[in-house]
């Protein structure tokens, strides 16, 4: 653990890992998604950051929230690489909120890191009807335990969708009252 | 010179005594000593200490699949197999659905689930087994550490602790200094004459590689890529010349005699962790080869098709073309037919039900997942399609 504190400043020193601040305030997120901030986080600025904007308080190994804004019919959560595309799971319109876990479930798979669904619920979002889990994910690069929340909702065909990751060990009870927060207040720019 | 070594330490009495029993091929090979542990000046003895590090991790991993009647059963088959060298040797079951399985020059050997979810038999995780006891009892890493290019790449695997990246790929990486073709050939040939001197078909190592081969091209044909679709880690190099190769030893050394499979004696012990290696062979998202897979298993399991049935729909369900929904729904139906289906399969039947506009077929299937799952993940959200309704 400490290692991976470690590991990430260094990373930060040497200029590999670009964030820049957002917020407080409104901020708006790919074009078509916004959120009210009450304090800043960072924004992971990368030419790599792939589909999802990538946010984080206190580093991107720590804690993350990655911001899916208008998934369209057909579109992958992940950046495929060579020759990955078919396996990738797409996602479609008129998928169920089972389907779209499902297919966060096999992205976070890709690497062989281990996904469970703990809870999947009804739940407001973005001003309208849409879900809610909690998740465990075991990082397979370190084995790290990562609880996570999700939300979710599709509108116009197109999916909205909020992953909030952090460490099960001290790092998710110190930053989720502050994604809860961000998820309250996102929502759809038209 | 090791090679030399080998040929030349042949006082092992008890294999040989099996060995004799072959009859129509005499073996050209024979089980060397116990061997001692390396000074741990030498290179070998470095390379040991860095995999009784990676060892050390392995144990603690989260990806240790944990089963203890698992254990013992691959402890017990170890011993029939390695003989001598048994109290050497540690295996290890990692959960990752794709087939692999390692050597370590420690004695560790790591199985990925993938690979037993794939095996038919005994015989055939024997044929594993002997397979990787044999680059062991040949010492070809040591071989391969006097050779000056994978030094280069040994010299990467004494980074300090936490480089490595994920428990478990360290064996991986030693692939930079892979065994040669020769010294496969030589696993698989020594493989064979261990497990057929333990009573195994030797025959089956070779149906591994047919049916691996079948679903590399299954997952092909259904628009995989070659390159990465496979089940297959890439380190055994030309696999339909070794099944050749494999197939005509092993007629050799079996002639007539009758050989154990132990087809009942793997599902035993097997059987009640497929489950969850289905679950996981869902998340690769092959669904070419999921579905070769998995109508293989159908054809091939007496009872209990429900599962694998309703595994099979999900394939379909989660793929989602036109043909597919179908298809799962035929699944479905045929899954509840069958002994002992999982709830899940009314949810999954309900979902494309639900999408298709039929809600009244829908709503009773939901209901119907309720009952037998009150508990489920997804349960506050079921109700909410019942109470819409
Ligand atoms: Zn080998």
């Amino acid at each position: 653990m400490r290692l991976v504190v470690l590991m990430l400043c260094v990373a930060v020193a040497g200029g590999c890992v670009q964030m820049a601040k957002v917020g407080p305030g409104d901020v708006v997120i790919r074009d078509r998604m916004s959120a009210k901030l009450e304090s800043p986080w960072n924004r992971y600025e990368s030419p790599h950051a792939g589909r999802a904007e990538i946010w984080t308080i206190d580093g991107l190994s720590l804690d993350r929230v990655d911001f899916y804004a208008g998934i369209a019919q057909g579109e992958t959560l992940v950046e495929p690489k060579a020759g990955q595309d078919k396996a990738l799971p797409r996602f479609r319109a008129k998928m169920e909120p089972q389907e779209i876990v499902e297919m966060v479930d096999a992205s976070i798979a890709l690497d062989g890191s281990v996904f469970r669904l703990d809870r999947l619920a009804p739940s407001r979002f973005a001003d309208g009807d849409g879900f809610r889990f909690e998740f465990v994910h075991v990082r397979k690069v370190d084995e790290l335990t990562l609880r996570g929340i999700g939300y979710g909702t599709v509108r116009d065909d197109r999916l909205y969708l909020v992953l909030f990751r952090a460490p099960r060990l001290y790092y998710f009870a110190r930053n989720v009252a502050q994604f809860e927060e961000v998820a309250r207040s996102v929502r759809i720019v038209r | 010179m090791r090679r030399r070594a080998v040929l030349a330490g042949c006082a092992c009495a008890g294999f040989l005594a099996r060995s004799n029993a072959f009859g129509q091929a005499p073996s050209t090979w024979a089980m060397p000593p116990r061997f001692a542990p390396p000074e741990l000046a030498s290179d070998e003895g470095g390379l040991w200490a860095v995999m009784d590090r990676e060892e050390n991790r392995l144990k603690r991993s989260a990806f240790l699949l944990k089963d203890q009647a698992l254990s013992e059963y691959l402890a017990a088959l170890v011993c029939r197999l390695a003989g001598t060298h048994c109290p050497d040797i540690r295996v290890y079951v990692m959960r990752t659905p794709w087939f692999n399985a390692s050597m370590a020059p420690n004695g560790m050997v790591q199985i990925w689930s993938g690979l037993l979810l794939r095996l038919d038999n005994e015989a055939q995780l024997a044929a594993i087994l002997a397979h990787e006891l044999a680059h062991y009892i040949s010492r070809h890493s040591l071989e391969r550490l006097r050779d000056a290019r994978s030094r280069a790449a040994f010299a990467t695997l004494m980074l300090p602790f936490g480089l490595l990246g994920a428990i478990g790929q360290l064996a991986a990486m030693a692939g930079k200094f892979a065994f040669t073709r020769e010294q496969e050939r030589d696993a698989d040939r020594i493989g064979i004459e261990l497990m057929a001197g333990a009573g195994y078909d030797p025959r089956q190592a070779a149906e591994i590689w047919t049916q691996l081969l079948a679903e590399v091209k299954a997952g092909e044909d259904a628009g995989g890529d070659p390159a990465r679709s496979s089940v297959l880690f890439a380190t055994h190099p030309e696999p339909a010349e070794r099944e050749a190769d494999l197939r005509e030893r092993a007629s050799a050394i079996a002639g007539t005699r009758e050989l154990a499979l132990g087809a009942d004696e793997y599902q035993r012990i097997v059987r009640p962790l497929r489950r969850s290696m289905l679950e996981d062979e869902l998340r690769r998202r092959r669904s070419g080869e999921s579905i070769h897979l998995l109508q293989r298993l159908i054809t091939k399991s007496g009872d209990e098709r429900g599962e694998l049935r309703y595994f099979l729909a999900e394939v379909h369900r989660q793929r989602g073309s036109d043909n597919d929904v179908q298809r799962a729904l035929e699944l479905y139906d045929a899954a509840t037919q069958s002994g002992n289906p999982p709830p899940e399969l009314f949810r999954g039947r309900a979902l494309l039900r639900w999408q298709q506009g039929d809600r009244v077929v829908a709503v009773a299937d939901f209901q119907r997942y309720l009952e037998l799952s009150p508990q489920a993940n997804d349960a506050d959200l079921i109700r909410s399609y019942l109470k819409g309704n």
